[in-house]
């Protein structure tokens, strides 16, 4: 066992790491870049005049869309100018469908494909006059929506829903689900609410542990979480995020299925894209969780409540298949947690996983990875996690494939 | 989006008549180049074959090309949309002739095809491409078209083509008759790509002729098609020193 004075160590120098990438990363969101900005040098291709020539005759001058007597077709069109829209679309994306037709990314065969007409400087100019269509900067853009890790909370205010199931390799037996919303609400903000619920084997029961037919499995629910989340500071490359998690007191302990703790946890995130489409997530944040609320009630003694830190990280890079082709981010994870009070260690563990986009869209992914304990790994189980990711702003579930 | 290919209601109270009035002779001159020992020796050549319209073709739609003014200041009549192209003479223009069981096809041409836009219209209305055979998409106006083919049997794509001058080359793998071409901003454009594995074809032009290469005797289904009349088709028995003459009659669809 580590000695008390020790045992925080390790922590506080991840803590001091991540406070050096945030101080830097904080001091780079005071200078405003822009793409168009880094455009703008001499003979670079003059956007609005391809727009208008290219673009304008079905997506309207303003980017509103043309008037219906002005085209021949039905299919809607989309507002441009509206910033929930727009922002969230990485430019990467969209001249991916201006190249080859909306059908690359599951869209309408009445969007032309430019890619023999406009290179990608060209298009790139494009894109940077279809930013100035939406003019409130307070949106972060969709560059900075990063692979999702399987227990990071992204920086990223998301529309989507998440279900993911673990399962423990050894020891005794839980397969835990849980299914995440979240809705994002004006330019920054998010709010989810997490319902786990899952199946549990009695580790007191005796039989279970030789894995016996007599083993006695329950089912349970959770500790039902609800949140709020809040992009403070963002720029093309860093999203930096402040957040509140309360856990209620809903689940099974004695299942393990949730702690039955009260807990609440505010966290900073940050979300930093590196050059080669390379990118780090941060997380750290405290908890704190009272123990005896229900014993003693209306008398919470101090020593009865924990105080616990986290800190996870995470990096990863994406690979495409093919030039519009599937997306595969392979990440790994580091999650440590430590309770400040009371005696406890702390705890290490490592997430190596990999997510893949599962549609033409993208809109839909898979994320498999496994956990493996690196400390108290005698008594702590490896265990396999998968979720599946629906970012429901995109389209409907079925749509883009 | 009902395009050129989903309208017609005329169709289904008129009768339109299409007579294939082939004059199908014999070429002495090429008769030794395809004998086998103890086949018909001889040719046929199709010359001159004709595709006619009987009854009045129906009046079609002024185009209004008021939308884009390239377009509009591109023509100073006013251009009427005709889906049946018929001339005074009774010929019709537009359709596709081709022998359906024609013999083993020879290799495609690697001569391009083109469709051109050009004053805001398809020119040709129809192409037909050997499968193969490169087709080139060009725009010839200083205006955005699009250019939206959907196949049936082959890969569909939809070309942007905003500045005048530029082009794209295509190839057909599957032989596919009567594939739909349209610009979504001009909603006045519309063509055929015929997709062919021979050369026993042609596109009748504005006197509803057509010419197809010479055939070695035999019986042969000739079928016509036209975007909106529909397809006919007749059984033809060419045998050497006969010439002989088909009518085709379309019936409602
Ligand atoms: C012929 C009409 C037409 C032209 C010309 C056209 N678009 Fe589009 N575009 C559409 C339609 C229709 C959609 C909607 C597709 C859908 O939502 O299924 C679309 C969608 C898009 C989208 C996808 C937006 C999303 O939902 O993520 C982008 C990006 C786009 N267009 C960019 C362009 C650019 C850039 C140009 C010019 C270089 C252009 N378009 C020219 C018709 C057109």
């Amino acid at each position: 066992m580590t000695a008390p004075d020790d045992r925080l160590s390790g922590l506080r120098v991840c803590f001091a790491a991540g406070l050096v990438v945030l101080a830097s990363t904080l001091a780079s969101l005071s200078t405003p870049q822009s793409l168009a900005g880094a455009q703008a040098a001499q003979g670079a291709p003059d956007g609005m005049a391809l727009y208008e020539a290219g673009c304008a005759s079905c997506h309207g001058s303003d980017g509103r869309g043309a008037a219906a007597d002005r085209i021949a077709f039905d299919d809607p069109l989309p507002d441009l100018t509206d910033c929930s829209f727009a922002s969230r679309e990485p430019d990467a994306d969209w001249i991916i469908v201006s190249k080859a037709g909306g059908p690359v990314r599951g869209f309408s065969d009445v969007m032309p494909a430019f890619g023999e007409a406009f290179d990608d400087n060209q298009l790139q100019a494009v894109m940077d006059h279809i930013r100035t269509f939406c003019t409130d900067r307070a949106w972060p853009r969709g560059e900075l929506n990063l692979p999702r890790p399987l227990f990071t909370e992204k920086a990223y205010p998301e529309d989507e829903w998440v279900w993911t199931t673990s399962a423990n390799a050894e020891g005794p037996g839980a397969i835990v689900n849980e299914l995440l919303y979240e809705k994002r609400f004006g330019s920054r903000n998010q709010v989810e609410i997490a319902l786990p619920f899952g199946f549990a084997e009695d580790s007191s029961t005796p039989a279970s542990r030789d894995g016996g037919p007599a083993s006695d499995w329950g089912i349970g629910l959770g500790d039902i979480e609800i949140g709020y989340k809040r992009a403070l500071l963002h720029n093309l490359q860093t999203i930096f995020s402040f957040g509140t998690e309360v856990k209620l007191p809903t689940g099974d302990s004695e299942r393990g299925i949730g702690s039955a703790e009260f807990q609440i946890e505010p966290f900073l995130a940050l979300g930093q894209i590196l050059p080669g489409d390379a990118f780090i997530h941060l997380q750290a944040g405290g908890g704190l969780l009272s123990r005896g609320h229900r014993e003693f009630a209306g008398t919470a003694e101090h020593d009865e409540d924990v105080r616990e830190a986290f800190f996870h990280a995470v990096f990863g890079r994406t690979f495409t298949s093919g030039e519009f082709g599937r997306s595969w981010s392979p990440m790994v994870e580091v999650l440590g947690s430590t309770h400040l009070t009371g005696g406890a260690r702390t705890q290490w563990d490592l997430v190596p996983q990999m997510q893949v986009t599962l549609n033409t869209r993208q809109h839909v992914m898979l994320n498999v990875g496994v956990r493996f304990p690196l400390t108290d790994a005698d008594v702590r189980s490896t265990q396999f996690l998968v979720y599946f990711l629906w970012d429901w702003f995109d389209g409907g579930l079925f749509d883009g494939w | 989006m009902a395009g050129r290919w989903g309208r017609g209601p005329f169709l289904s109270c008129a009768l339109a008549t299409v007579a294939v009035g082939a004059g199908w002779t014999f070429d002495e001159r090429t008769a030794a180049e395809v004998a086998e020992p103890g086949a018909v020796t001889g040719r046929i050549v199709v010359a001159g074959g004709q595709v006619r319209f009987a009854g009045d073709p129906p009046a079609g739609a002024e185009i209004d090309m008021s939308a884009d003014a390239y377009c509009r200041d591109q023509h100073d009549e006013t251009l009427m949309d005709r889906p049946v192209r018929v001339d005074p003479d009774g010929g019709l223009a537009d359709v596709l002739v081709r022998i359906v069981n024609a013999p083993a096809a020879g290799t495609a041409p690697d001569a391009e095809a083109l469709l051109d836009q050009e004053g805001c219209l398809y020119t040709p209305r129809a192409v037909a491409v050997r499968v193969g055979q490169p087709l080139v998409i060009r725009n010839s106006d200083a205006t955005l078209h699009n250019v939206r083919v959907v196949p049936a049997s082959n890969p569909g794509f939809n070309l942007g083509q905003p500045l005048r001058g530029i082009q794209s080359t295509r190839s057909f793998e599957t032989p596919e008759v009567g594939i739909q071409v349209r610009c979504d901003i001009h909603g006045w454009m519309t063509a055929s790509i015929h997709v062919l594995e021979h050369e026993f074809f042609d596109i009748t032009g504005e006197d509803g002729t057509f010419t197809l290469p010479t055939l070695p005797p035999g019986d042969y289904d000739v079928e016509a098609w036209h975007p909106t009349l529909g397809t006919v088709s007749e059984r033809v028995s060419v045998t050497a020193g006969e010439t002989p003459s088909l009518t085709l009659e379309f019936s409602s669809g």
